[in-house]
């Protein structure tokens, strides 16, 4: 479904995405690992189109179409959703107005508000604090519920676990996992393999900007060495 | 050095709704799209102007302010995707672009309407005075207290109780975010420019009748819009009505007490805010 080929992505002179190559098929969840500043985040904006960094060579298929030249909204209205890391919240907006904002509350199709409500019961308790009002869980939790109403097919999620406590990890692997099962296709950056693999189908792991292993979650159940001589973990 | 009396208090308020007018459409665009428009001067001005030659072919007030409005908020639309839209992502040039319009404009308002100073004619029902207090005050006066007022109401409802307010203020926060939920956010900065430049535009219609239009009036309304954004924070409506009130009562107190410190004592309060709240009073990082 979606289809990473050969990307290379600049931020000015600074080359950072060295061909990086990778897919995610209809409903898969792909876990994509790797120590900081691999370049995750940086492919997560690449995919999404965002103003930086600069797509120099390559191509992102998504569905067969090239998201190329694609601005961000236009990608986003393909139903891609980016949950992106730091949740970037909007300060000046409750939690209501989050999901609303794309969507007036009365539209029924697709993710509604009572829906996200229903799914994290938390936020609806909260429904009329400001996003810079929640803890680090809630947080995360109306972020991912932000990206739902743009009735996704694809999330990219970045880092979501960072900053949370273990019992909100688990929490949000607990969500992560149901969504998988909707057939929610999902990409999502982590750094803790253990997060990664009670959730993901597939893995990558990312190196300076390269993609230097793949394997399913099956492989690494039967045998994790192989994948951690790749993350450095001995 | 006289005290201040009734009278005076009322004209410091009378100004302030003006240039919570004018300043409010400035700290949307400011906050918004990122851009210190130097031309939100000039297109006051030139709003003032087209008011007054609509009243005066006319002889109706509210035609002439609505067609200042619009002409104006044309105008931002041009400015916009027309010059601004080259310079995208550069702040300096947009400043600078902006800059270099308002004197264009200056210009332009200067061989249409030469360099006489003309008041806005005043409706029938808005000429005269009423008793105030002790005294009397001018009835028109007082409307543009409450056209601050009326103004303030509807951008608070349009920013907090509506879906495009939603957007802008999400904007505010953070373009990109709100861009990469599906919405086209170029056309929410042209919305809100046109807005934005329209209240130029009616700032001027209104500001006409009782601070008269000249060549330079441009420049000092700027001045003023510049403080009342700089002391409420980029972005914030509520600011800009707190930064309003503050210039406006210290202008009224700067030419009663003190005459050769008037800009002194608006600045100087102003670089005393900026030390303890070096985004303003309601300004948050970006
Ligand atoms: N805006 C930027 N400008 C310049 N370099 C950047 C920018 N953002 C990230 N980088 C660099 O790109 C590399 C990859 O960063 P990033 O994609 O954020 O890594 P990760 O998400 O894997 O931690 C790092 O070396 C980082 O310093
Ligand atoms: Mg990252």
């Amino acid at each position: 479904m979606l289809e990473v080929k050969n990307l290379h992505s600049f931020y000015g002179d600074a080359h950072v995405l060295h061909g990086t190559t990778l897919h995610v098929k209809p409903g898969e969840v792909v876990a994509l690992l790797g120590r900081n500043g691999m370049g995750k985040t940086t492919l997560i904006r690449s995919i999404m189109r965002l103003a930086q960094p600069q797509v120099k060579t390559g191509s992102l298929l998504w569905k067969g179409e090239e998201l190329l030249g694609l601005s961000p909204h236009e990608v986003a209205k393909r139903r891609i959703a980016l949950v992106p890391q730091g949740r970037r919240l909007f300060p000046s907006l409750s939690v209501t107005e989050h999901l609303t904002m794309l969507k007036a509350a009365s539209v029924k199709e697709g993710w509604t508000v009572d829906r996200v409500f229903e799914m994290f019961p938390r936020l609806a308790e909260r429904r009329s604090h400001r996003g810079n009002q929640l803890s680090g869980g809630e947080r995360q939790m109306l972020a991912v519920g932000r990206a739902l109403m743009i009735d996704p097919e694809l999330v990219l999620m970045d880092e979501p676990s960072e900053g949370l406590a273990p019992v909100m990890v688990q929490h949000l692997e607990t969500i992560i996992a149901n969504l998988g099962k909707t057939g929610l296709g999902i990409l999502l950056v982590e750094q803790n393999l253990y997060s990664a693999l009670a959730v993901a189908d597939r893995l990558y792991v990312l190196e300076t900007g390269k993609v230097v292993h793949e394997v399913s979650a099956a492989e690494v159940r039967n045998d994790q060495s192989p994948l951690m001589r790749f993350l450095g973990v001995h | 050095m006289s005290g201040l009396n009734l009278i005076q208090i009322l004209n410091g308020l009378t100004f302030a709704a003006l240039l919570f007018i004018v300043a409010s459409g400035f700290t949307l665009i400011f906050g918004l799209l990122r851009i210190v428009n130097l031309a939100h001067g000039a297109l006051y001005l030139f709003g003032g102007y087209i008011a007054y030659s609509v009243t005066g072919m006319t002889g109706n007030f509210a035609l002439g302010v609505l067609s200042s409005m619009l002409c104006v908020a044309l105008m931002g639309v041009v400015l916009d995707l027309g010059l601004l839209r080259f310079v995208r992502g550069f702040e300096l040039r947009q400043v600078l672009l902006t800059l270099g319009v308002a004197f264009v404009l200056n210009d332009l308002a200067l061989v249409i309407w030469g360099g006489d100073t003309f008041s806005m004619p005043v409706p029938e029902m808005l000429r005269g005075a009423v008793r105030v207090g002790g005294g009397f005050y001018p009835k028109y006066r007082l409307f543009v207290l409450v056209l601050g007022l009326v103004v303030f109401l509807a951008l608070w409802l349009l920013l907090n109780r509506t879906r495009l307010g939603a957007l802008i203020r999400a904007g505010v926060d953070d373009a990109e975010m709100v861009e990469a939920m599906g919405i086209n956010i170029r056309r929410v900065f042209l919305a809100t420019f046109m807005l934005g430049a329209s209240l130029a535009g009616l700032g001027g219609a209104v500001g006409g009748a009782f601070l008269t239009l000249y060549p330079t009036a441009d420049a000092e309304i700027l001045v003023f819009s510049l403080a009342v954004v700089i002391i409420g924070g980029r972005g914030s409506l509520v600011g800009a009505a707190v930064g309003a009130l503050l210039v406006g009562l210290l202008n009224s107190i700067g030419q009663v007490m003190f005459p050769e410190l008037a800009y002194f004592v608006i600045f100087g309060p102003m670089a005393a805010i900026l030390a303890f709240r070096p985004l303003g009073l309601f300004g948050r990082a970006a």
